[in-house]
């Protein structure tokens, strides 16, 4: 049964590829970076064997298992999404049990480019331990290794699958948000042992945290061999069950909540229809919008980011990590100036798929014509209305946090001119590179191919971003105080210098080749 | 810009497509169709599933770019001058989403201003479609939780705001309970009494009979027979036709024994 899962995702990720040109390509392109990332984090984690060195795999092998356990955790819900080949609500008519669904499911996930690549690297993990303890110890770090991995993908399919059944229910979207801030709130204290340990070469503290992260779901799978190796075998079955033990609760958890996913999609009724008496086009715009085309447009992209779930789940994201993000680095008194940048740049990226998250509803701006500056800058307008006042929020928090409110002005421009940037570079891209998304329930699902495709963006992006921004920077090193003033106008008139220039040729780009967006966004029928 | 141009009626034909082709990956979807839709009429377009009708409309109707052919609308080259014909004609697209995040009244509005109205028009007219098509001018319910019968009236209110003068539907129909169809037929039976033009693809028999005044039958993505009604049906039934020129197979009975 498992296996027909596993053949039905291979069954549909070549149908998909067959006659796509740019997707095999993009595919190949998954499969080298994957094979990279695992070649390189192998030699990583071989490193303490060939060193032979105890002390150093103690604390790299649970702080760096740990570490990729916290990215399966994380980059799916952030940048990835997850790859859902098979859409779990496609069998819900099918008379299959739970059990049945599930395991295929999970196996099916485990055969993605992401799963192959952690196995990959954390098999170095299994070198270091040979070297250090044997065969024997080899043997037992293998086991914990695959179970790594299961652990891994689990952890992600529930999360995420976690996620978009509370961010359905109108109820649940605050929970989501706090539920987001305990995620980003676990990845701090790890962010700052790594930093503390490495700025004040005290390995000691380090060997301490990579100690308690051993007995953790996060660092016990990738410990056990070392455990044998080190003569305390009597640890080893302890840390099996915990990871099991944390497998099978968090399949239990994602198989509940796929349930309730699965049901949702054959009907769900939102909220009690209520009357309202306004007039229609008051209900649609809001007060401050010009009665027009333009207004129209930003009030309907204003509405889509908070009632559409994959939009919302986008929105809610970056808020959470842009806040967080520069305030743990704050606190940790280094750095923040530097995520400043990314996360100005990350918020651009929100847009980078923006015409296919409503998919085919395209069709009706194509049908009416509208011309494509007005569009582009429609919706840059529309997400900016929640965006800009975020980016002050994460200036003035920043501001405080570091202890020196002055910065904040310059901070905030700083913000504002790589956002101005990124959407200078993501409003092109995002009409030349848009793809569908699956009509899936699940707001972090990706179809193959479609994750990798946003993580290149992102990194191209931010990289961009940060370089085109680089005259900024120099001019905030070099003025010293002055910037602190001048700052805010000068990098404003910079960003939106650039955001013109974007929107400007992403609208002749619309202009050009509206028909062919519309093809690219609308799901294969 | 809220009524544009008028040509009158004896211009030429109310859209007129000429050899339009699309090619997916290996498949012909439509392979040189050539239509003349003349104004003030009713017309059909009738195929089974997979004929070519939804390809040939969008290309129509500017969202899908033919790889050869011209579509005229109103006399407008809708590939050469699209701001101008889209202007001028209400689409309902099939297989399309709507906005389907905004409520009835919002989605009206959104399409109103979008087709450069004046707010009060807008509001006035949303809500008298709202009223007529049974949506409820007060429904604070998502367009996504409609049924598909609402979700097709909600499409065809929005074709309707902008008062076209050519309306070009996919589908109008499906889906669509007895009730609300005989609804939909009363009210473009009255656009085509006041001057106004629709075509509508469809396979469902009895209407196309019941309301068009022309019909073209497509299978294959070609056209096989065009013309008005009676010149197309002769003496014998819309549906012997149809199923003759698309050429149909028929159960003999050695089949589907275990049924």
């Amino acid at each position: 049964m498992v296996v027909t899962f596993v053949r039905l995702r291979f069954r549909i990720l070549a149908n998909g590829l067959r006659g796509q040109g740019s997707r095999v390509a993009l595919f190949v392109l998954g499969a080298v970076i994957g094979v990279g990332l695992g070649v390189g984090g192998w030699f990583v984690f071989a490193v303490p064997g060939l060193a032979d060195s105890e002390r150093a795999a103690g604390i790299l092998l649970p702080l760096g298992g740990g570490a990729l356990v916290l990215g399966w955790l994380f980059l799916p819900l952030v940048f990835f999404g997850v790859d859902e080949t098979l859409d779990p609500a496609r069998f819900a008519l099918l008379p299959l049990r739970r059990r049945t669904l599930i395991s295929g499911l999970f196996a099916a996930s485990l055969t993605g480019i992401p799963a192959i690549a952690t196995l990959v690297a954390t098999l170095g993990m299994v070198e270091t331990t040979r070297r250090l303890g044997g065969l024997g110890a080899s043997t037992v770090a293998f086991v914990g290794v695959v179970l790594g991995v299961l652990l891994c993908s689990a952890l992600s399919r529930a999360v995420t699958s976690a996620f978009s059944t509370s961010l359905r229910s109108r109820r649940g979207r605050d929970l989501a948000t706090i539920a987001f801030a305990l995620v980003a709130a676990l990845l701090g204290p790890l962010q700052l042992a790594a930093l503390a340990g490495a700025e004040h070469a005290d390995w000691d503290r380090v060997a301490d945290v990579a100690a308690v992260v051993a007995w953790t779901p996060f660092g016990a799978p990738y410990t056990v061999g070392l455990d044998v190796a080190e003569g305390r075998a009597w640890a080893v079955p302890i840390k099996l069950l915990l990871v099991v033990a944390a497998i099978a609760g968090l399949l239990w958890w994602w198989s509940s909540t796929l349930e309730r996913a699965m049901v949702g999609a054959a009907g769900s009724s939102r909220r009690l229809p209520t009357l309202d008496t306004g007039l229609p086009v008051a209900r649609l715009l809001f007060r401050w919008l010009p009665r027009n085309r333009f207004g129209a447009l930003v009030a309907r992209d204003v509405r889509y980011w908070w009632r559409e779930t994959r939009r919302r789940a986008t929105l809610i994201t970056f808020s959470v990590v842009g806040i967080f993000l520069p305030v743990m680095l704050a606190l940790s008194g280094t750095g923040a100036s530097a995520t400043l940048l990314f996360v100005g740049a990350v918020a651009a990226i929100n847009l980078a798929n923006q015409f296919g998250f409503e998919g085919s509803a395209y069709a009706a701006n194509v049908a009416a014509g509208v011309p494509g500056r007005v569009e582009v800058r429609s919706r840059a307008a529309g997400f900016s209305v929640y965006v800009i006042p975020l980016l002050l929020v994460i200036a003035v928090v920043v501001g405080f946090v570091s202890g020196s409110p002055a910065s904040i002005p310059s901070s905030f421009g700083t913000l504002i001119a790589t956002y101005g940037v990124g959407l200078g570079i993501i409003l092109p891209t995002s009409v030349r590179a848009a793809y569908a998304l699956p009509d899936s329930t699940n707001p972090f699902a990706m179809s193959s191919g479609g994750g990798l495709a946003k993580g290149l963006l992102t990194f191209a992006a931010i990289l961009g971003a940060i370089i085109a921004t680089l005259p900024v920077q120099l001019a905030a090193y070099l003025l010293g105080d002055v910037w602190l003033w001048a700052g805010l106008p000068v990098a404003v008139a910079y960003g939106t210098a650039a955001y013109l220039l974007g929107s400007r040729l992403a609208g002749d780009l619309v202009d050009r080749r509206m028909p062919e967006l519309l093809a690219a966004v609308s799901p294969h029928r | 810009m809220t009524v544009p141009v008028q040509r009158s009626a004896d211009d030429g034909p109310a859209m007129s497509l000429q050899g339009l082709v699309k090619q997916f990956d290996t498949k012909l979807a439509v392979a040189g169709v050539d239509l003349d839709v003349p104004a003030s009429s009713f017309y059909g377009l009738l195929g089974p599933n997979g004929a070519g009708k939804t390809t040939t409309l969008s290309m129509a109707v500017g969202l899908l770019r033919p790889d050869a052919g011209r579509a005229l609308l109103l006399g407008y080259d809708v590939w050469a001058d699209p701001a101008t014909a889209k202007g001028l004609i209400g689409v309902l697209p099939d297989g399309v989403r709507l906005f389907d995040r905004l409520t009835g009244a919002e989605l009206l509005a959104y399409h109103g201003l979008l087709r450069g109205m004046d707010a009060a028009v807008v509001d006035q007219r949303a809500q008298e479609l709202l009223d007529v098509l049974e949506l409820g001018a007060g429904n604070r319910t998502l367009i996504v939780d409609y049924s598909a019968g609402m979700k097709k009236k909600i499409g065809l209110a929005c074709a309707l705001l902008h008062g076209p003068r050519l309306l070009i539907l996919d589908e109008p129909f499906e889906a669509v309970d007895p009730v609300s169809a005989a609804l939909i037929r009363d009210i473009l039976q009255r656009y085509v009494a006041g001057g106004g033009t629709v075509v509508f693809s469809s396979h469902v028999m009895e209407v196309v009979e019941r309301l068009c005044s022309h019909v073209a039958i497509m299978s294959a993505g070609a056209i096989r027979v065009q013309g008005t009604i009676s010149a197309v049906r002769g003496k014998r039934s819309l549906e012997d036709v149809f199923v003759e020129v698309v050429g149909g197979r028929t159960v003999t009975g050695s089949e589907l024994a275990w049924l």
